[in-house]
């Protein structure tokens, strides 16, 4: 079956924080169904690349659009409700709630009821939270985590609520997913899971993935593309073995790296 | 799971306890019964914690969910009770619609004290909503044609279809309203708009990673919050029968906080305890001959010292569920 194919277009973006230049004429373009890295030194921009194409940071100039629809204007809650899903480096959940219910909320704009139905919990008001849950038990059963829906956040390891932060993106009907160092921080055995889950998208649901990371094995093995940042300027975009064997991105990014 | 057992459970969701649905269900009777048995000082008491009980689930949704602090609750109150009294007893609107409409009101007050809670937060919201409250009641006593101004308005039983609402009528329809307050809160508190506003207590970036307009539901927050103090208003009003502004100070929205805070935050249990501890307690405490005030105000700190989640959150706790 055909999907429609989108596109994640980063025009010219720059980005001043008073005088300091965080991002500088960056343009590169993501479509549905690839897996893009996005790599440099620290303080090479990529976080800051990552808050203005999901709306937390405005770019000084440039902008970004999906297909047609300018997001450099939109707030961060409208961004997410065009289909760009963030997961943050750390996870933002609400640690005093359960897996369950901190998935649930990731179901928020699914549900279309009124405040006066809520408050008497109408019929159609019941109907969409079991439906919601109902999607809420099956992205936990994709991420292998059924066995801890019960369980408060705060009492899990470090992985798990990892995991859930990516669950609640893809809870959001996402149609593409920028994901900030998502292996930071985990063990092998689900730094392995963490891949086959972003294959398993991108195969079933063609989402298109924009992944910063650090560690270059997983990025090259996971990625089509990559794209590299140095000093807030994109000095490399293309597949994983051009862009590694590339002069500039040897010596800017991964000559660091060896002298680290 | 019940509904009713969750209210003992709301807003988390361990596990689910079994005795929750009889303890409501046995609450609920004897707050029934309460009429036959008990004399029209304790009846009185009984109303109060109701009305307060209103107001505290009203003021736990903004400062338990949302995390946002208000010292103007007393002048929503104030309003409540104000706009009720002049719509029954000086333009002839029945009760129960006057009720309706003052609460609708003072939503409408709540969602613009709202905007400044979308820039500020903590301590700094406290005093811009310390200053609406102020503002509040200062309209309040210099509207004299309206309001009678610092000689307050002394009000006569109103009528409910043609009986008139005395003090068991007052307590019963008291009684109904805040167990639909109850309900509807408990509905909120697990619907989407309760777990809106745990999420941005928590992280307004998460919030809006998730989609969840946070100045939205930070407005929605204050609105509903504004609607439960006014009705629980209209209803004092009438417990009392004579209104002024003194009535509705500072004073008293620090007592409605420290309601929520003693009960438990973010816990719709911890509401009606708050209520109930504020009530009675210093009832109980008549017998200190003078230094009741005294007593209470140390509890208070015992209480904070010993049981920082509120008296509900120790509760829960000897229960096994926290």
């Amino acid at each position: 079956m055909a999907r429609p194919v989108n596109h994640l277009v980063i025009e010219d973006v720059s980005v001043d924080f008073g005088g300091i230049h965080a991002l500088t004429g960056v343009s590169f373009a993501l479509e549905s169904g690839s897996i893009v890295g996005l790599i440099g030194p620290n303080g090479a921009g990529k976080s800051t690349l990552l808050n203005c194409i999901s709306g937390i940071t405005r770019p000084t100039r440039g902008r970004i659009r999906l297909d047609d629809i300018i997001l450099s204007v939109l707030s961060a809650s409208s961004v997410a409700r065009h289909g760009v899903g963030r997961v943050f480096q750390h996870p933002e959940l609400v640690t005093e709630l359960s897996v369950h219910d901190n998935l649930l909320v990731a179901c928020h704009r699914g549900l279309d009821y009124g405040l006066i139905g809520e408050l008497l919990r109408l019929p159609n008001v019941r109907r969409q939270e079991r439906a919601a849950a109902a999607k809420v038990a099956d992205v936990l059963a994709r991420l292998g985590i059924t066995d801890s829906a019960d369980k408060r956040v705060g009492s899990l390891p470090y992985g798990h609520r990892k995991l859930i932060d990516l669950g609640r993106a893809l809870l959001m009907d996402v149609s593409f997913l920028l994901l900030d160092e998502p292996i930071a921080g985990l063990n092998d055995i689900e730094v392995a899971r963490l891949g086959e889950i972003l294959l398993g998208l991108r195969r079933e649901f063609g989402l298109g993935i924009l992944v910063v990371e650090h560690n270059m094995p997983f990025v090259s093995r996971l990625c089509d593309r990559l794209v590299v940042l140095d000093l807030g300027q994109l000095i490399a975009n293309g597949s994983p073995a051009e862009v590694l064997n590339d002069a500039r991105v040897m010596a800017s990014y991964l000559g660091e790296a060896a002298d680290a | 799971m019940s509904a009713a057992a969750d209210i003992l459970r709301a807003p988390r969701s361990p596990t689910s306890p079994g005795w929750g649905g009889a303890l409501v269900g046995l609450c609920l009777l004897l707050a029934c019964a309460a009429p036959l048995v008990v004399n029209g000082y304790a009846l009185y008491l009984l109303t109060l914690t109701e009305i307060f009980t209103l107001v505290a689930l009203g003021l736990n949704f903004l400062t338990g969910y949302a995390g946002q602090i208000s010292l103007c609750h007393a002048a929503f109150f104030g309003v409540g009770a104000y706009a009720t009294a002049i719509l029954t007893q000086k333009a002839a609107v029945p009760y129960l619609v006057s009720l309706f409409a003052g609460a609708l009101l003072t939503s409408a007050i709540g969602a613009v004290v709202a905007i400044p809670a979308l820039r500020l937060k903590n301590i700094y919201l406290a005093i811009a909503t310390l200053g609406f409250g102020v503002v509040l009641q200062k309209i309040i006593f210099e509207w004299r044609s309206l309001t009678g101004g610092g000689g307050g308005l002394a009000l006569t039983p109103p009528g409910i279809a043609g009986y008139d609402l005395g003090a068991t009528g007052l307590y019963y329809l008291t009684l109904a309203l805040t167990t639909l307050g109850v309900f509807g809160a408990l509905n909120v508190s697990r619907g989407r708009t309760g777990r809106a506003l745990l999420v941005i207590k928590d992280s307004e970036i998460a919030a809006g990673s998730l989609g969840i307009n946070a100045s939205r539901y930070k407005v929605i927050a204050f609105a509903i919050s504004a609607f439960y103090a006014a009705v629980a208003g209209g209803l004092f009003a009438y417990l009392v029968r004579y209104i002024n502004p003194e009535s509705f100070s500072v004073g008293l929205s620090i007592s409605f906080l420290s309601m929520v805070v003693i009960g438990g935050l973010g816990t719709i249990g911890g509401s009606i305890v708050g209520a109930a501890f504020y009530v009675i307690v210093p009832e109980l405490l008549r017998g200190f001959k003078d230094a009741p005030g005294l007593v209470f105000g140390l509890l208070l700190v015992l209480v904070m010292m010993f049981m920082p989640r509120g008296l509900w959150g120790m509760a829960r706790r000897l229960a096994g569920k926290a």
